[in-house]
């Protein structure tokens, strides 16, 4: 029973990663993530030091394009455009993956023969969250190039936050998009081939998460907040996957 | 045995009863036409039995086991209306991805098995959204052949096929019969489920109004002379005087005699009232006609 179920989870998953790879909207949001750091920082600091002549507002440092310490959001340009803009964009590409599965008519295939809800759920959160996190590593590796390009100090002691903070951050932040993962998982099974649905459900969803983001992941994250993301984010997407599982189970599919 | 077996089936969409106290028996080995009009529910069964819709009442068993056993799901392959495969994949990667979910082993010959059996080798590497309506289909029912499947379940599979891709079809669903595939088909197209069925099953309104083998289709479906001649009408009230039955038909103005020898009909009006008969024939009532009867008969 367990070696079935194992066995069906490695060629679901390796259904999703075939798909993912050979899906151009992986690459486009990949794209996004490394592009998006680049320009805002560029154009921030252009239009901060050119037109208003005040810095205060944008960015001054790099890791702001991470993050704040403290975990404290305010209403200012490097809080509302970092990195947190990924959950976002991870929301939309959750949508887009498993709303064209309903779209196409490919579950028909799928859950006619062996394939079970729980390891269809299983299978996309894993093959989403491993896409969320390249999305963060470009964004990371993205804000480090703009940082560059527009002559941004990289000093940590500046924003308050260290070497291992920032790892601590990343990690939580990466796990953290679990949340969001299964949030736009389990609306897209509402939704199913209405993607207009689950992409508007999740992004207000995200909405209303927005403000927590900060507080969980703090640019001098410590091993609390690690600990926190590293088991909650799962927890929470086990959670949302056992009402995405119920939601399959009790409504059609087609 | 009996590969599909269903008991009062229900299913309904808010106050809509799509599906209303379904009975219906699949034999294993048959291939079992499913008929009826638009919306009298054949596809929301198929899919029920599929498990892509959820029923709100009654019990569907394939070979004995509740539908939802994972043995038994194994041992289905569905095209139900189009094939669900993506666009912008190639025909092979979109099979590449149904074998790998079927968890073949032998994919790569498998997928040349059924695209050849459909007659498909060359379209191996076709964007699937550049396909024909007709090659879709044939591709549908080559993934539902994969991984050697002993229930089909095809719901209007021979639509946008041409003549050949019709001919084609019928070969492999009855060669798969005689394998012991069992293949539950429904279509609108009955002088082409006519040829290969061997058991029918003709719903109305969500409901089963007849099932019946092919053979009792035979025997309920008479055959008949039919002619032509000038005067339609006295021939045919002397025809029915001797022969019990004779009608004509409305749209091709023939007159039909039942139960009846085509040159014994034709002397016998020559002979005894001087009627030249210009064309005859012997007929036999289709599928078709005996369906739309029916429908005729139950709207009555």
């Amino acid at each position: 029973m367990k070696r079935d179920f194992i066995k069906r989870l490695k060629s679901m998953l390796k259904v999703d990663f075939m798909r993912m790879f050979t899906m151009p909207a992986v690459y486009i949001m990949f794209g996004v993530s490394l592009a998006l750091p680049v320009l805002i920082l560029v154009m921030t600091s252009f239009v901060g030091g050119e037109a208003t002549g005040e810095t205060a507002a944008t960015f001054t440092n790099v890791w702001q394009a991470i993050g704040s310490a403290g975990g404290a959001m305010s209403m200012d340009l490097t809080s509302m455009c970092n990195i947190n803009l990924l959950y976002f964009l991870v929301a939309i590409f959750v949508c887009l993956f498993v709303g064209e599965d309903f779209r196409s008519g490919y579950v028909k295939n799928l859950f006619t023969v062996r394939a079970q809800k729980t390891d269809y759920v299983l299978s996309k959160t894993i093959v989403l969250f491993v896409a969320a996190t390249g999305m963060f590593l470009l964004y990371f590796v993205g804000a480090m190039i703009g940082g560059g390009i527009a002559g941004l100090s990289f000093d940590l002691a500046e924003v308050g936050a260290s070497a291992g903070g920032i790892v601590a951050c990343m990690i939580s932040k990466i796990f953290f998009a679990l949340v969001f993962v299964s949030i736009a998982l389990t609306l897209s099974t509402v939704g199913k081939a209405k993607l207009w649905l689950s992409i508007l459900g999740s992004l207000a969803a995200g909405m209303l998460l927005f403000t927590m983001i900060p507080m969980m992941t703090p640019l001098n994250a410590g091993a609390f907040n690690v600990v926190l993301c590293v088991f909650g984010g799962p927890l929470f997407a086990a959670g949302l996957g056992a009402v995405s599982n119920v939601i399959l189970n009790k409504t059609g599919l087609v | 045995m009996n590969a599909i077996e269903i008991g009062n089936l229900t299913k309904t969409f808010g106050e809509k009863r799509a599906v209303d106290g379904l009975s219906m028996t699949v034999p294993e080995g048959a291939i079992y036409g499913f008929i009826g009009e638009n919306g009298s529910g054949k596809s929301t069964t198929e899919k029920l039995i599929c498990g892509l819709l959820q029923p709100s009442g009654g019990e569907i068993k394939l070979w004995g086991k509740d539908h939802k056993n994972q043995d038994v799901r194994a041992k289905i392959g569905v095209l139900i209306e189009a094939p669900g495969c993506f666009p912008n994949y190639t025909v092979w990667n979109n099979m590449k991805l149904q074998a790998a979910n079927l968890g073949l082993k032998n994919a790569n010959e498998e997928i040349r098995r059924v695209l050849h059996l459909v007659r498909m080798d060359g379209a191996a590497s076709n964007k699937f959204k550049n396909c024909s309506l007709g090659m879709k289909q044939r591709i549908g029912i080559a993934f539902a052949l994969l991984g050697n499947p002993q229930l089909l379940v095809l719901d209007e599979p021979i639509n946008g096929l041409d003549a050949d891709g019709m001919r084609i079809m019928r070969e492999i669903l009855t060669d798969l019969s005689k394998r012991g595939t069992t293949v539950l088909i429904s279509s609108h197209l009955l002088g082409e489920l006519e040829k290969i069925a061997t058991h029918y099953g003709i719903l109305r309104g969500g409901k089963m109004l007849k099932e019946m083998t092919a053979e009792e289709l035979n025997a309920d479906c008479p055959t008949y002379v039919a002619l032509k001649t000038d005067d339609a009408e006295t021939a045919r009230e002397v025809l029915e005087r001797a022969f019990g039955r004779a009608e004509i038909d409305g749209q091709t103005g023939e007159i039909r005699v039942y139960n009846a020898n085509a040159e014994e009909v034709a002397k016998y009006l020559y002979g005894n009232f001087g009627i030249a008969v210009s064309e005859i024939r012997t007929a036999k009532i289709s599928l078709e006609e005996y369906y739309i009867n029916l429908m005729g008969e139950g709207k009555k």
